[in-house]
């Protein structure tokens, strides 16, 4: 490279997911748009793999392939093994590939990758490959394919990583980006990538786009990110206020999985080639048809999430029988119905982690990840997230037609960042991610206005500002005057959310005997899919209800004349002092005045 | 922020009521909790740059 150092020095910034199953490389388009890039094979879901044959190294969709004739010097399902020590790891889903094997205290492979032995005079031709140059070499591809895509050379990046990497996992990941030649800009939490792809869609509508750097301002809400891989799953619950993120909590389950889902199909076809052919060895046992068996289960799962039946073909399976049957949707969400379940439950526990309730509190539901593409898996969040699916916010293909495709969510949000900070000085992108920065006061309680509802004049609490936004925050809202004219109070109070429950009469008196211990925001656990007769039982209704617990200031606005409306703004500052401006809105003048903070904030 | 809209009236200010400019202030708000905020977005940038320069939003937006 002779070129001039100006040109050295200008990044090219792309996005980068790189999961333990598949990659995407994402970029942002000079209009701003966040856009998945294919590599040479056309493939934008790249399998995190690389396989050596003769010393070639073949990566991607290729590699993939040679898990059924060259398993041994195929490496896969790695990445969570960086910055791992060896004891530590869990190396099941390698059973069907190279071994990840100890080397000092960290972990390696022992791969055929060159066509020269290892060491002169050793007997093996095998090298000993740490997880961090597999890696690295993994991550070359990634970016020379990106390079190619874009016609110059890529040379930075941001990289998504699970909320729950440890700082030694990080350093590893950095280190391996940055021996391929990407400076690592920053790693961004998976679900909040996620959640910043959906909220810099650019078809959003939004009066405030050009003062939030192309980010629409969204409203203040609870967000669920159910992020479904191929061999962990991960929930976070998320408070998303004004387009800034806070996880709230997190689960993390590495029991179910896509891979899972191919097991039991697995495990399904199997049983029906061994009722087929009787006497024929089980191909699971077989380790190269084991490899086939699972790479046609994945298949046939993908094609079922998009149509309602797939067929196995499978060539010389074992003793060189040909094996081939349809299957269908509903008998395949039969096969996998318990690990759904089991998915849910992990996304219903992190909500608990959270102090939160799944049906009152959440209003979105994201679903990541390449097994959120599972229409049964939408359905069943919807089920659990009756708020979010009530408001048509459970982000899935299958129940949201304007829904992000779920395997390109973090790319894409990792383009977004890119975007924003490549311009930034290294000093200055550290600097803001820092603890001095990032921690931050959150509000304990929602900030509110009490109003009178209906006839009975009952006082209710509507909150301006929601729990756990963090601070400096300032929000603004607009509220009917009284029917009548004349001075108007304006009650400003911190509040906690209640549950109104509400039960069906009628059938209140035909289920008298068995009235399931229903006191008021009591637990209905444990009825989730084992009561058959779901849909008769009619479940009682439960309604959010914000009710103050102190008043903090109270405005007397003099004069308002029926009809009109009244701006309430208030401005939180880091110290939890509150400034309250009222006034009648097109009116002048109005009411201004401030709330000190707490003792010791 | 997109400003919130609400559908239910405020109440009619009670007789009598009365206080120095028409402003009453009553009781702090609850102490926070500290958590962490994802260095993420636009809006986070703008958040760690009234931070590092110790402006408020009207400032931040002049
Ligand atoms: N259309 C689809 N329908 C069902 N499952 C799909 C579909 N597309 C991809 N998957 C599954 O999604 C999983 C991969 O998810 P993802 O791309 O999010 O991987 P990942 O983050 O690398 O996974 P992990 O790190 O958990 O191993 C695989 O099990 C894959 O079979
Ligand atoms: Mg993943």
């Amino acid at each position: 490279m002779s070129d001039d150092e100006g040109a050295a020095q200008e990044r090219v910034a792309i996005g980068i997911s790189f999961g333990n199953s598949y990659s995407s490389i994402a970029y942002t388009s000079s209009d701003g748009k966040a856009e998945v890039i294919a590599n040479e094979e056309g493939d934008r879901q790249i399998p995190s793999i690389l396989s050596y044959i003769d010393g070639e190294e073949f990566q991607g969709t290729q590699a993939k392939s040679q898990l059924v004739r060259n398993p041994q010097n195929t490496v896969a399902y790695f990445r969570d093994f960086l910055g791992q020590e060896f004891k530590s790891i869990d190396p099941t889903a390698c059973h069907q590939s190279a071994h990840p094997i100890q080397h000092g205290s960290t972990v390696a492979f022992s791969i055929h990758d060159t066509l020269r032995p290892a060491s002169p005079g050793s007997a093996s031709a095998n090298a000993i490959v740490p997880v961090s140059e597999i890696a690295t070499r993994h991550l070359r591809r990634l970016k020379n394919s990106a390079s190619d895509f874009l016609g110059k050379p890529v040379n930075a990046a941001v990289i998504a990583v699970p909320t729950n990497f440890s700082d030694a996992q990080r350093a590893a990941l950095r280190e391996a980006a940055e021996r391929a030649g990407l400076e690592v800009l920053q790693l961004v939490h998976e679900p909040v990538a996620a959640l910043l792809a959906y909220d810099a869609r650019p078809s959003q509508p939004s009066p405030d786009k050009k003062k939030a750097g192309g980010v629409s301002q969204t409203a203040d809400k609870i967000v669920v990110v159910v992020d479904v891989g191929g061999t962990r799953s991960d929930v976070a619950v998320l408070a998303s206020c004004g387009g800034m993120y806070t996880v709230l909590a997190t689960a993390h389950d590495y029991d179910v999985a896509g891979a899972t889902f191919d097991g039991a199909l697995m495990d399904h076809v199997a049983k029906e080639f061994l009722k087929k052919h009787k006497g024929a060895p089980d191909p699971r046992a077989e380790p190269r048809a084991a490899a086939k068996l699972r790479l046609e289960a994945e298949a046939v799962k993908k094609a079922l999430s998009l149509g309602a039946s797939a067929s196995f073909s499978l060539e010389s399976l074992v003793a060189g029988i040909d094996f081939a049957m349809p299957l269908n949707r509903s008998r395949y969400e039969l096969l996998v119905a318990r690990h759904v379940a089991a998915l849910v439950r992990a996304a219903a526990h992190a909500v608990d982690k959270a102090g939160l309730d799944a049906g009152l509190d959440v209003a979105e539901v994201v679903c990541a990840g390449g097994s959120a593409h599972t229409p049964r898996l939408a359905r069943a969040l919807e089920a659990a997230f009756p708020r979010a699916a009530a408001a048509g916010a459970v982000r899935a293909p299958a129940t949201d037609p304007a829904a992000l495709n779920p395997s390109e969510l973090a790319a894409r949000g990792c383009a977004v960042q890119a975007s924003l900070i490549e311009g930034f000085e290294r000093a200055d992108i550290e600097e803001s991610t820092e603890a001095v920065v990032t921690v931050t006061p959150h509000l304990s309680r929602a900030l509110g206005v009490v109003v009178v509802a209906g006839p009975a004049e009952e006082e209710v609490l509507v909150p301006i500002v929601e729990p756990d936004t963090p601070v400096p925050v300032r929000r603004t809202a607009v509220v009917p005057a009284p029917a009548q004219d004349g001075d108007v109070l304006v009650r400003l109070c911190e509040g906690e959310r209640g549950v109104k429950v509400t039960r069906p009469e009628r059938k209140r008196a035909e289920t008298n005997g068995e009235e399931a211990g229903g006191s008021e925001g009591g637990s209905e656990e444990d009825s989730e899919e084992d009561d058959e007769d779901e849909d008769e039982e009619e479940e009682e209704v439960r309604e959010r209800v914000w009710k103050a617990t102190r008043t903090v200031a109270e405005v007397g606005l003099k004069g308002v004349r029926k009809g009109r409306m009244v701006e309430v703004q208030v401005n939180v500052g880091v110290g939890l002092e509150v400034q309250v401006m009222v006034r009648e809105v097109g009116g002048k003048g109005g009411v201004r005045g401030v709330v000190g903070g707490p003792e010791g904030v | 922020m997109a400003t919130i809209q609400v559908s239910i009236p405020l109440p009619v200010l009670p007789e009598g009521w009365a206080a120095e400019k028409d402003f009453k202030a009553l009781s702090s708000l609850s102490a926070p909790t500290q958590r962490n905020v994802e260095p993420v977005g636009p809006h986070f940038l703008a958040h760690a740059r009234r931070k590092r320069h110790k402006r408020t939003f009207s400032e931040d937006e002049r």
